[in-house]
């Protein structure tokens, strides 16, 4: 009611309204609460910006630290006062690592290990998938049931039952044996999410194609799959990065068979660079580098893709 | 839904049930039938069954180090995941206010170290915990003196817990920032502003309107995130081997369900290494997590899903 009052006043004269005591009173508490509101909106927006610069020190800085520790001589990473450049950079530790440890030889056993069993998860899974999504049979909705639970049993509550059952097909010490495990860890999780992202494709597609006389296993192989390329990089991706940090297992399964140790993994070889305290730090740091810009170089190229195929597929409502 | 002959689908379910049955079935039922036994490494081949032995070993006593554990591993996920929660709605606020600039930039700092692989980022703070040469210590030395520092990872449980938790932080809470950011996205703007109008304070207006929104978001997220930490192994491990250990042949302040049973296997002291007992814990263990991801699930409705 009075606001009314107020616009009319001050609508009706505008030039006089200034002077009759009323209106400029509420025209000051307006401009005094207006500067108030700015400086309490530009302190929170400072004390914004401070705490993401802190966040993001917290996350950067272990990753700066590491980089400008595989540049650092030995002496300055085992001293014991604080140091945050590298005095006199050196690629000494890349050329040791490189040169002297079997480095790359645990990187190559981890692809191989990572690349076979996304390859057994996956083959196992899509037409499992596919089947799951596109076809009603008896006993379906207790396989979909009995899958979730599977997925709740992570590998190393069975490290005895793997143990041996490589044992018994002679897989014990070999990278095709830990391949073989850590695709049952990916072949349940593929499943699912590739299922959900048959679900969201249209039925008309796979009538389409049999209307014009293609085989199930043809609409299947030419048409499907390839539509649900999103959701099989996302799970291979996913497989892939499972295994590659996974050392429980790895090191039940894989005994060492040298002195560098050749045919360790990738965790392994670095748990073992690292744990040897008479191996300079720097030697880990630059292993860490070497090790770390392929997968970060992917997994940003890879991040939109990435997103879709998880998103759409498993994450559904 | 597609028509098609029995033996075609058949042909589609045979590679993937072949080997979910190799890898996935016999290994669990195998696990099951093992934990009703007393084979050990010195009765590797002569075992007999001994009923539920194993499991009144396991759960029979309270006093029993395996409640211990258990205790420790709640409590473990309890402080990281409500830290994570925390950290991650704080982020997620952060990023999402319109006047914040350069957002491309916070956010890929922010998700940066998701991207390294975890085994390397275990290590990198087990040397930053280090007493002599870690970064950590480093730091405390310019205020407190050249005796000053903390031994972090081989003093008190305390420390070693708190420096187990902190990298987790480090790990996990950019997966909650990047779940809660898309989900305070998809929050209408007029809601808020309505709010706003009808005279809610900006805790109000969170607390009564954005909140609430979030919630189908945060929820299954929480609980995933629940269950992988129950089930950490590597990073828990690779820091502190579990350790430090008070009580010789006891667990130590970091020794979680899967390092505890992991111990038994490769433990120093181990001599007769009891896969029978190893099993009971292990299927104890594994109903506890199927527990945890049927709450999950009905908390994002996977469940209507598989009733299709």
């Amino acid at each position: 009611m009075s606001e009314q009052i107020i616009n009319v006043h001050t609508s009706a004269v505008p030039g006089v309204a200034a002077t009759s005591g009323f209106p400029v009173r509420v025209a000051k508490t307006r401009t005094r609460t207006a500067t108030g509101r700015r400086l309490r909106d530009n302190l929170g927006l400072a004390g914004v910006y401070v705490f993401l610069g802190i966040m993001t020190l917290f996350a950067l800085f272990p990753i700066y630290f590491v980089i400008q520790a595989s540049l650092a001589d030995t002496q300055t990473l085992y001293s014991t006062t604080l140091a945050l450049f590298p005095s006199k950079p050196t690629l000494g530790n890349y050329q040791y690592v490189l040169g002297q440890t079997a480095f790359l030889h645990w990187i190559g056993n981890s692809l191989y290990v990572c690349s076979l069993s996304t390859v057994i998860g996956l083959f196992s899974a899509i037409f499992g998938a596919y089947a799951l999504s596109r076809f009603r049979f008896k006993g379906r909705q207790m396989t979909l049931v009995a899958l979730l639970a599977l997925q709740a049993f992570p590998g190393l509550l069975a490290l005895t039952a793997y143990y041996l059952l490589l044992q018994q097909i002679h897989l014990i010490n070999t990278l095709e044996g830990l391949a073989l495990v850590y695709g049952a860890g990916s072949i349940v999780f593929s499943i699912w999410n590739i299922k959900g992202y048959f679900d969201t494709l249209p039925g008309e597609l796979e009538e389409a194609a049999i209307v014009d006389g293609a085989s199930t296993l043809k609409t299947f192989w030419q048409i499907m799959l390839p539509l649900a390329l999103p959701a099989i990089a996302a799970s291979a991706l996913l497989n892939f990065i499972g295994g590659w940090s996974e050392y429980a297992l790895a090191n039940l399964i894989i005994t060492s068979v040298d002195a560098t140790n050749t045919n360790y993994t990738f965790p392994l070889g670095m748990f073992s660079l690292q744990n040897d305290f008479r191996t300079p730090w720097g030697y880990f740091a630059a292993a860490s580098v070497l090790a770390s810009i392929p997968l970060m170089a992917l997994f940003l190229w890879l991040q939109r893709y990435f997103q879709s195929g998880l998103t759409i597929g498993s994450v559904k409502g | 839904m597609l028509r098609v002959r029995r033996y075609t689908i058949f042909l589609f379910l045979l590679p993937t049930t072949l080997l979910v049955l190799l890898i996935n079935i016999w290994p669990l039922v195998y696990t099951f039938n093992l934990s009703f036994t007393n084979k050990s490494l010195f009765r590797y081949d002569d075992y007999s069954y001994i009923g539920l032995k194993n499991y009144t070993d396991v759960l029979g006593s309270l006093h029993s180090d395996f409640y211990r554990v258990i205790l420790l591993t709640l409590l473990y996920v309890a402080v990281c995941v409500s830290l994570f929660l925390l950290i991650g709605l704080a982020t997620a606020l952060a990023l999402n206010n319109k006047r914040i600039k350069g957002l491309a930039f916070w956010r890929l700092a922010i998700i940066l170290p998701w991207t390294i692989p975890s085994v390397i980022s275990a290590l990198v703070w087990k040397f930053f915990f280090n007493y002599d040469f870690g970064v950590i210590n480093q730091f405390i030395r310019i205020f407190a003196g050249p005796k000053g520092g903390i031994e972090w990872l081989n003093g008190s449980g305390f420390t070693a817990f708190f420096a187990v938790v902190i990298v987790n932080i480090w790990l996990s809470y950019p997966f909650f920032t990047v779940i809660i950011l898309g989900a305070l996205q998809s929050v209408p703007a007029e809601l808020t502003e309505a709010a706003e109008v009808d005279g809610a304070t900006s805790v109000q207006r969170f607390m009564n309107v954005t909140l609430p929104l979030l919630r189908p978001a945060i929820t299954p997220a929480t609980i995933l995130s629940a269950i992988t930490t129950f089930q950490m192994f590597n990073t828990v491990y690779l820091i502190t081997l579990g350790g430090p250990i008070d009580n010789p042949g006891h667990p130590g302040a970091t020794t979680f369900v899967m390092i505890y049973m992991y111990k038994q296997v490769i433990g120093q002291g181990v001599t007769n290494t009891p896969y029978g007992y190893i099993a009971a814990v292990a299927v104890v263990i594994f109903v506890i997590l199927f527990l945890m991801t049927l709450a999950s699930l009905r908390a994002s409705n996977v469940v209507s899903e598989v009733r299709r």
